[in-house]
Parts: structure tokens; C-alpha cells; sequence
């Protein structure tokens, strides 16, 4: 009690206190450091190990496919070694690192020039799809005008049968890579456009939107800036199913001799061809399928986390 | 209206009527009869609990919501219905809002610098990019805001300096007419006062007028010269502040009023609530419209509740 009632110590305490005014906009300033969209996307999309791991198999896996068959020159046309049974029905060894097929030939080989190609198509039909379903879709959702005739188109294109389209389509175009990618496009970007449309619907209506409208913002404005920013995690999320499931819509439709023709590696019909050998040399099926779930599942998980990354809700 | 004619009417509203499709033939009519003018300088107050259509009302006079009948004018010129390129870019430029919501009404995605410039942008207010950047500082710097701001996210603000952009970006376009809809009541308690005397700053500033729609009475008499009591879509009175608050005759805005909360414990304690029903009170008939009972205060009555309601005036 001595203490407080001490003159010294009171005197300490007026030292160590300094006055501070008040600067009202000193307030106002913002110390977190400035927030950047991207540099938080990408920070948190590398922030998870195993989500990096995957990305650089999927990148190999990929560059391999666009790169090997350059090399290896693989063709199902040719068949230089179908007379030397000594070459055929290989097992996997460090020679023939998948072993050989039915006529000779590399199953290695095989894979990766049919990887290729479902690789180019898958991606081509996707970026084609995005293309011409995201602005369509945006206006779509915008305009109650279009949307009461769009919906008629969208039910109608929706209920033809998709296969009964690819054949057709495959008839009249004949087998090939560019005929497989018009089969692709050419109903697929409708459901793009839907999915968009009702994103769009969904935060139309939000008030910063009427915000811009009363400031006279036009409706294209309004798509780039206020609508599409927001949408990118959700088109990111449909990108990564796309992409597989349009793979393996190529290998379905190669296996059903729809797809690429005889003359085209192709990885539906390698799995086509080497499923009457699943008894007797189960690797001639196992490899190209245990590629194909490879390729799909790393591109799933590589897009499922990129959305992840891109909502910025995962950026606190 | 007697008494006023001195002073130059900004907006009016002659019998707006507002429906809604609730499916069906059936309409709900959110808002009947409403009729008052806005004179140039003046901040009018729309006042109602909530879903009585005070916010229609100014989603209306913002070209949100159409009108199903009457008409709104603004300096003269009628601004409901179809209006040509030219009116419609003036009517946006000369009627600006101020939104409830300021974590909604900002567009997450874009920096404060795209948010207060939008406006600018549309209407090519600036003769060059130096010239764009110094109106938005200035607008910044207007709001208690600093010029560095420009490239933060909404999300980095309080909610405060979130309205104030929100502000910032209505003020920008030198309009002459603000809507305010509930422009406080999103805010925390502390800082309420800070954008109402803000909001006041800038009318005297400015010259403004403002429509402030809002249910919170002790907010409206701060701020409000003249005030409008709504009731399920209908206007009941129409007076100066402290006039209404001094007589009040329609029962609804004597039981609006005696539900003001005291700050006063004991006053607080005796205070009692006046329940206001339908039943209570006829709501509507043929002969009812707004009568000038007091000069310059209206109410919603047939001739004899008039009578009846000034009887009770004098016995107090």
C-alpha cells in the first residue's frame, strides 16, 4: 500500500505513457497485407502435397502421351511383326515393358499413341464445349426472353438419344478424329450452356447485380464482371468431370466401333480388341484400362482441387 | 399541396400501384394508391414495417420493380414505363441508390477502384484515365475513405467503410435524387451515426435529395424533413417530422410511434405499446383518400374519421 501512495512511482508511471491523439484516417488504413485473386488460388492449391503429387504425375502422364508415340511411330495398320509368333502374347518384362498383343506389336506402344489421342479429343471437345456453353449459357440465364425458347431447344436436343446421334453422325462423316469431335460438341455444349444458365440464375438477382444495373451497367459487363468471376470454381468443377468423362464417352464409342476407325490408335479399341485375350493374358486388358483409370482420376482430383482452390472462401 | 407550392417539386408519384404474380391469375398487390412529392432539397422518409412495400416503392422509382398502374415523374418528365436511350441514361445518371446490404451490394470480385468506377465506365464520365483515377480518389476521400483503398476487395472492409463505398459509387455520378433504402440498418450500432451525419455532410455538400427509406423511427427523425407512414402497400400519412411526431392521427402511426423504444428505465417500464389491427380500425373504403386535415399533413381517412381523428387531437 506504501507503494502506491509513493510520489516516485508515480511519476515512473507518467514516463512510461505518452499522449496519443486520435487521427481519423489513420483509422481507416488496412494492415493485411493486399489479397491478390490468383496468388491465393494458386497458394492454396500448393499448399496440399498430395494434391501437387498428383498434378506432376498428371503432367507426366500426359506429356508422355503427346510425346512417346512420336517416337515409337505406333500405327494399328501396321504390323510388322504378325508372322513371328516369337514375338506375340509377350508377358511385361524390362524388353517390352507392357509386353505385346495379339499381332506383335508393343502393348506400351498401343497405350500411350491411343492415350494421345483420347487425350487431344477429350481436351479439344471440352475447351470447345466451354467455349461455346458459357457465353451462351450466361445470356441464356440473363434473358427470360431467350429462356423461354432455349428451354424448348435445350428439351428437345436433350432427349435425342446420344448414341443413336453418333452413329448417324459417324455414318455421314465417316470415322475419325474430326467427325468424334463434331459427335462431341455437337449436342454436349447444350448441357454446358443449362448448367450455366441456371449458375447465372442463381446470383442474378443478388443485389450487387441490381447495383450495377442501376448504375447502367450492360448486360455483357455484367456476364465478364459481375457473373463469370464468380462462377469460376463451378466451371472448374465441371471442366474436371468433363474432361474424363468425355475420355472415356471416346473410349466407349471406340470400343462400340463409332470412334476413330481402324486406321487411328485409339484407346477404347485397343481395350476392345484385347478383351477376347482377358483369359489367357489378362495384362492386354489390365494395362490400357489401369492407363485410362489413371489419366481420369488424376485429371478429376487435379481439377476437383484447382476448384477447390479457385473458391476463395478457402483463401482465409 | 398548399402551403408548399413554393418549392420545386424533384419526383412525384401519382397513384402507383405495384402487383406481383403469385402464380396463377392471382396478383398481390404490394403496393395501392401511392401518391407524394419529393421536393428538390428535402429528405422525404418512407416509413413501415417490414413487407409493408416501403422498399418497392424504391425499387420502383429505381426501375426495378414495373409499375402495374399510375405513374412516377421526375423533374416533370414521366420515368415509369418505356423511356427512350437518351431519358433512360439521364434518369440513371440524375436517380442513384443506396443499398441496404453494403456486404451484398459490392461486387466480391472486384476492387474498390472497379466498384466506385462502374458508373464512370458506363457512361464515359472521364476524359482520360488520370482523370477517371482522380474522381475516384476524390469520391473516396469525400466518404472518409483513403485514396490506397482503391485496390482492396470489399471483403477486406468493415461493414461501415463498406457502405461508404457503396456511397462513394452512388455519388460519383452527380445525381440528384438518392434512394437510401435502409442504409443504416445493416451497420452495427456504433457506427449508425457516423454514415447518417456522413449522408448529411454530402446533401448540404451536394445539394442532394434524398428518399430514406427506413423502419427505425428515431433514425427518421434525425435525419427526415418530411415523412411517409405505409401500411400493407398503402400510405397512411404524410406530414413534416416533427409534426408527425407531435400529431400523429392515422391509429397506425400512433401505434407505430408508441412503440419507440425510451432510453429511460423507468419511462421504459410505464411505456405502453398501442396495438394497432385491422379489426381495430377500418382499414379501407370508397370514400377514403389522403385528406389534409392539419396544413401539410395528410392522412388516409374517409370525411368523418377525419372529423373523429382531429376531435381526438383537441382532447388531448
Amino acid at each position: 500500500m506504501d507503494m502506491l501512495n509513493n510520489p516516485v512511482q508515480e511519476e515512473n508511471l507518467d514516463n512510461l505513457f505518452e499522449r496519443a491523439d486520435f487521427d481519423e484516417l489513420e483509422s481507416e488504413r488496412i494492415a493485411a497485407p493486399r489479397y491478390s485473386y490468383w496468388k491465393s488460388v494458386w497458394k492454396t492449391f500448393f499448399k496440399n502435397k498430395f494434391t501437387v503429387g498428383v498434378a506432376v504425375l498428371l503432367l507426366l502422364i500426359i506429356g508422355f502421351a503427346l510425346i512417346q508415340p512420336l517416337h515409337s511411330g505406333y500405327s494399328p495398320v501396321l504390323t510388322p511383326n504378325i508372322n513371328n509368333a516369337s514375338m506375340k502374347f509377350l508377358k511385361p518384362s524390362a524388353e517390352h515393358i507392357f509386353g505385346t498383343d495379339h499381332v506383335g506389336n508393343e502393348v506400351f506402344d498401343a497405350v500411350w499413341a491411343g492415350a494421345r489421342n483420347s487425350i487431344i479429343i477429350s481436351f479439344v471437345c471440352t475447351a470447345l464445349n466451354m467455349l461455346i456453353g458459357i457465353p451462351i449459357g450466361a445470356l441464356w440465364g440473363f434473358s427470360k426472353k431467350m429462356d423461354k425458347w432455349m428451354i424448348e431447344v435445350y428439351n428437345i436436343i436433350s432427349n435425342v438419344p446420344f448414341l443413336l446421334l453418333a452413329m448417324i453422325l459417324s455414318y455421314v462423316l465417316g470415322a475419325g478424329m474430326r467427325s468424334l469431335i463434331i459427335t462431341m460438341t455437337c449436342t454436349e455444349w447444350i448441357f454446358v450452356a443449362y448448367f450455366i444458365r441456371t449458375q447465372v440464375m442463381i446470383i442474378r438477382d443478388r443485389e450487387y447485380n441490381m447495383a450495377s444495373k442501376c448504375l447502367g451497367t450492360k448486360t455483357w459487363t455484367m456476364i465478364l464482371k459481375n457473373i463469370l468471376p464468380y462462377l469460376i470454381s463451378v466451371i472448374m468443377t465441371y471442366v474436371s468431370r468433363q474432361i474424363p468423362s468425355l475420355i472415356s464417352y471416346e473410349v466407349f464409342l471406340s470400343y462400340m466401333g463409332l470412334g476413330l476407325g481402324t486406321t487411328n490408335a485409339s484407346l477404347g479399341r485397343t481395350i476392345s480388341l484385347y478383351t477376347s485375350y482377358m483369359n489367357g493374358y489378362p495384362h492386354l486388358f489390365w494395362i490400357p484400362v489401369g492407363v485410362l483409370a489413371l489419366i481420369s482420376i488424376s485429371l478429376y482430383i487435379v481439377g476437383q482441387k484447382l476448384a477447390d482452390a479457385a473458391d476463395p472462401r478457402t483463401h482465409i | 399541396m398548399s402551403g408548399q407550392n413554393d418549392r420545386e417539386v424533384l419526383l412525384s408519384l401519382r397513384n402507383v400501384e405495384i402487383s406481383f404474380d403469385v402464380g396463377g391469375k392471382h396478383k398481390f398487390k404490394a403496393v395501392q394508391d401511392a401518391s407524394f412529392d419529393i421536393y428538390r432539397g428535402e429528405t422525404f422518409a418512407l416509413v413501415g414495417e417490414s413487407g409493408s412495400g416501403k422498399t418497392t416503392i424504391g425499387r420502383a422509382i429505381m426501375r426495378i420493380n414495373p409499375l402495374s398502374a399510375g405513374e412516377i415523374l421526375f423533374e416533370g418528365k414521366r420515368i415509369s414505363g418505356k423511356l427512350s436511350k437518351q431519358d433512360d441514361m439521364n434518369v440513371i445518371r440524375s436517380i442513384q441508390m443506396i443499398f441496404q446490404d453494403p456486404a451484398a451490394s459490392l461486387n466480391e470480385r472486384a476492387t474498390i477502384e472497379y466498384c466506385v468506377s462502374e458508373g464512370l465506365y458506363n457512361f464515359h464520365l472521364y476524359k482520360n484515365e488520370e482523370e477517371r483515377i482522380a474522381k475516384v480518389d476524390r469520391a473516396l476521400e469525400e466518404v472518409g475513405l483513403l485514396p490506397e483503398h482503391k485496390s482492396r476487395y470489399p471483403h477486406e472492409f468493415s461493414g461501415g467503410q463498406r457502405q461508404r463505398v457503396g456511397i462513394a459509387r452512388a455519388l460519383i455520378m452527380e445525381p440528384k435524387l438518392v434512394v437510401a433504402d435502409e442504409p443504416i440498418s445493416a451497420l452495427d450500432v456504433s457506427i449508425r451515426a457516423q454514415v447518417l451525419n456522413l449522408m448529411n455532410k454530402l446533401k448540404n455538400e451536394k445539394a442532394l435529395t434524398y428518399l430514406f427509406i427506413a423502419h427505425d423511427l428515431s433514425v427518421v427523425r434525425f435525419i427526415a424533413d418530411r415523412i411517409a407512414v405505409i401500411h400493407l402497400g398503402r400510405i397512411v400519412e404524410i406530414a413534416e417530422t416533427e409534426e408527425l411526431f407531435a400529431h400523429p392521427l392515422h391509429p397506425y402511426t400512433v401505434s407505430l410511434l408508441s412503440a419507440v423504444p425510451m432510453p429511460d428505465p423507468i419511462i421504459e417500464k410505464q411505456r405502453e405499446p398501442i396495438v394497432y389491427t385491422e379489426t381495430t380500425e377500418e382499414k379501407t373504403g370508397p370514400d377514403y383518400e389522403m385528406r389534409e386535415l392539419l396544413p401539410g399533413h395528410f392522412v388516409y381517412c374517409s370525411p368523418e374519421q377525419g372529423k373523429e381523428y382531429l376531435k381526438q387531437l383537441e382532447n388531448q
